[in-house]
């Protein structure tokens, strides 16, 4: 992957460059504030940009705004934003920023899952390539927000777990493994989740997409 | 040059101030409301003793001394009025003041935590993940070997642990120093031998000031020395402090260049103001060439 990294501390910076760099991708550009990143971008049209939320000058949303923008303009970026903090109202304007390709290509981390440099990177890959990447963060904030809904609110306990690691990005194989269940009754949870949601059967993929949005925006 | 008194707001004396609080805040109704009924009973007993004229001869001249009691009863009566609404005004100042001193202070605190252990400690755990991973595919078989890439990983998260460590001290520090809980006059002492300039301490503290007195007292010597350091270019400072009774009395001076002055967006204005809320004052007294003194007289009790 070729890879533009905007975060504005130094130690940070280059511990990513040296992490993505050990596993085998291409920084093209680490760059200091959200004006270079979006230069950056332009330049180098990278597969994918990791972006701290805070930068320089204004230290609040910088990095969100640039992130935002670039989703807009450039929808075959995919877009990592993380911070320290994780703010359910950033995860929201991250994804209504998309022109009509809901929560693909984006990523929403907190930055100490950086420190599992493996799922990190992992969780950057299925970005680039279009897919989601929410922080486990973002989903009990939503999902203690959630509580009200009707279409969610008849999902079991077990349907949440499973809502919620697609909305991190999870495949099904990959959900079997950290429920420990078997691929087939993941398959069935969808199936029921799709079902309780009002979801018609069509594209499989696009429908897990509307599910996870469904479930952000409730 | 400007008088060194320019721009420092003035106030009463504190000790003052303590004694008028002492009666006249407790019962203040009370005290307007004998004043006021002294004054009426002054203006009936003139008229009365005018009215009597005709009795009293020559001596009616007595009149004139309870209508010159009342005049000057109802013009104190005035005057108190007025300085409570002078007072009112300033309390008011250092009030909106105090409130976005205290929110400009947790957003530094926030963006010292953010950008420095927390960034620290964000690269720690990377280089630490990193080289888990090497160690990892080392054990398994699946990575090459290389020991000498995971121990200078290792290393070097070591090197930013500690960094981190050292950041989050002096921050902690920066909030509350821990020694001032042993008094203002250990702490003063502590900061008086960190003082990168050889400083001299004069200290009498027979009693303790009330926390926050220290506090304030305590955060004004550490500024005041490190614009010392910074910008007198003085080889010697001497740090005083002198607990009277019901005042602090604290004095930095040194034998740097002098022409320091209380300026719009200086650290000084920010440091009167702070001393300020407590009704404290600060006087300098800078004249080119030297020497500086800055006095803060701070209340006992905030």
């Amino acid at each position: 992957m070729r890879i533009v990294i905007a975060e504005d501390s130094a130690v940070v910076r280059a511990g990513l460059v040296e992490i993505l760099a050990d596993s085998g991708h291409e920084v093209v550009a680490a760059v200091g504030n959200a004006d270079d990143l979006l230069a950056a971008v332009d330049e180098h049209h990278p597969d994918a940009a990791v972006v701290d939320v805070r930068m320089p000058p204004g230290y609040t949303d910088e990095g969100l705004r640039a992130a935002i923008a670039i989703r807009r303009d450039r929808p075959k970026t995919g877009v990592l934003v993380f911070s320290q903090y994780i703010e359910t109202r950033y995860a929201a304007d991250l994804l209504g920023a998309a022109s009509g390709g809901g929560a693909a290509g984006v990523g929403y981390l907190l930055k100490d899952r950086v420190a599992d440099v493996e799922e990190f990177v992992e969780a950057l890959s299925r970005v680039a390539a279009g897919g989601t990447a929410l922080d486990p963060e973002v989903v009990t904030q939503l999902l203690g927000a959630s509580r009200r809904n009707d279409g969610l609110g008849t999902l079991t306990v077990r349907e949440r777990d499973v809502l919620a690691l697609m909305a991190e990005g999870r495949s099904n194989a990959a959900i079997a493994g950290i429920l420990v269940v078997s691929e087939r009754s993941v398959e069935k949870h969808v199936g029921n989740i799709f079902s309780k949601l009002g979801l018609a059967p069509s594209d499989a993929d696009h429908r897990r997409v509307l599910a996870v949005l469904r479930y952000l925006q409730s | 040059m400007r008088a060194p008194s320019d721009n420092v707001p003035s106030s009463q004396p504190v000790l003052m101030r303590f004694l008028v609080r002492s009666w006249e805040y407790r019962r203040p109704r009370l005290w307007v409301g004998v004043r006021v009924a002294c004054g009426i009973f002054n203006v009936v007993l003139g008229v009365l003793l005018l009215a009597s004229f005709h009795w009293l001869g020559p001596l009616t001249w007595l009149a004139a001394l309870p209508l010159a009691g009342a005049a000057l009863i109802f013009w104190k009566v005035y005057r108190l009025q007025q300085d409570s609404v002078h007072r009112v005004r300033e309390l008011e100042q250092s009030r909106a003041h105090l409130v976005e001193d205290s929110a400009a202070r947790f957003r530094r605190i926030e963006r010292d935590l953010h950008d420095g252990a927390q960034a620290q400690m964000v690269a720690v755990t990377m280089k630490l993940g990193l080289a888990m991973k090497k160690l990892g595919g080392m054990i398994d078989g699946t990575g090459q070997t290389d020991l000498d890439r995971v121990l200078e990983l290792v290393a070097a998260a070591h090197r930013g642990a500690k960094e981190a460590i050292t950041e989050l001290r002096d921050l902690a520090r920066g909030i509350h120093p821990p020694v001032l809980d042993q008094g203002l006059g250990i702490a003063l002492t502590t900061l008086a031998a960190r003082s990168d300039l050889p400083v001299e301490l004069v200290i009498d503290l027979p009693e303790r000031p009330s926390a926050a007195i220290e506090t304030i007292a305590y955060f004004c010597a550490a500024e005041l020395l490190t614009n010392v350091t910074k910008h007198s270019g003085a080889r010697h400072a001497t740090l005083e402090a002198v607990h009277l009774p019901g005042l602090l009395r604290m004095r930095v001076s040194d034998d740097g260049c002098g022409g320091a002055r209380v300026e719009a967006r200086g650290g000084l204005v920010g440091l009167t103001e702070r001393i300020r809320t407590v009704d404290g004052r600060l006087q300098l007294s800078s004249p080119p060439g030297g020497p500086s003194v800055v006095t803060v007289e701070l209340p006992s009790h905030a």
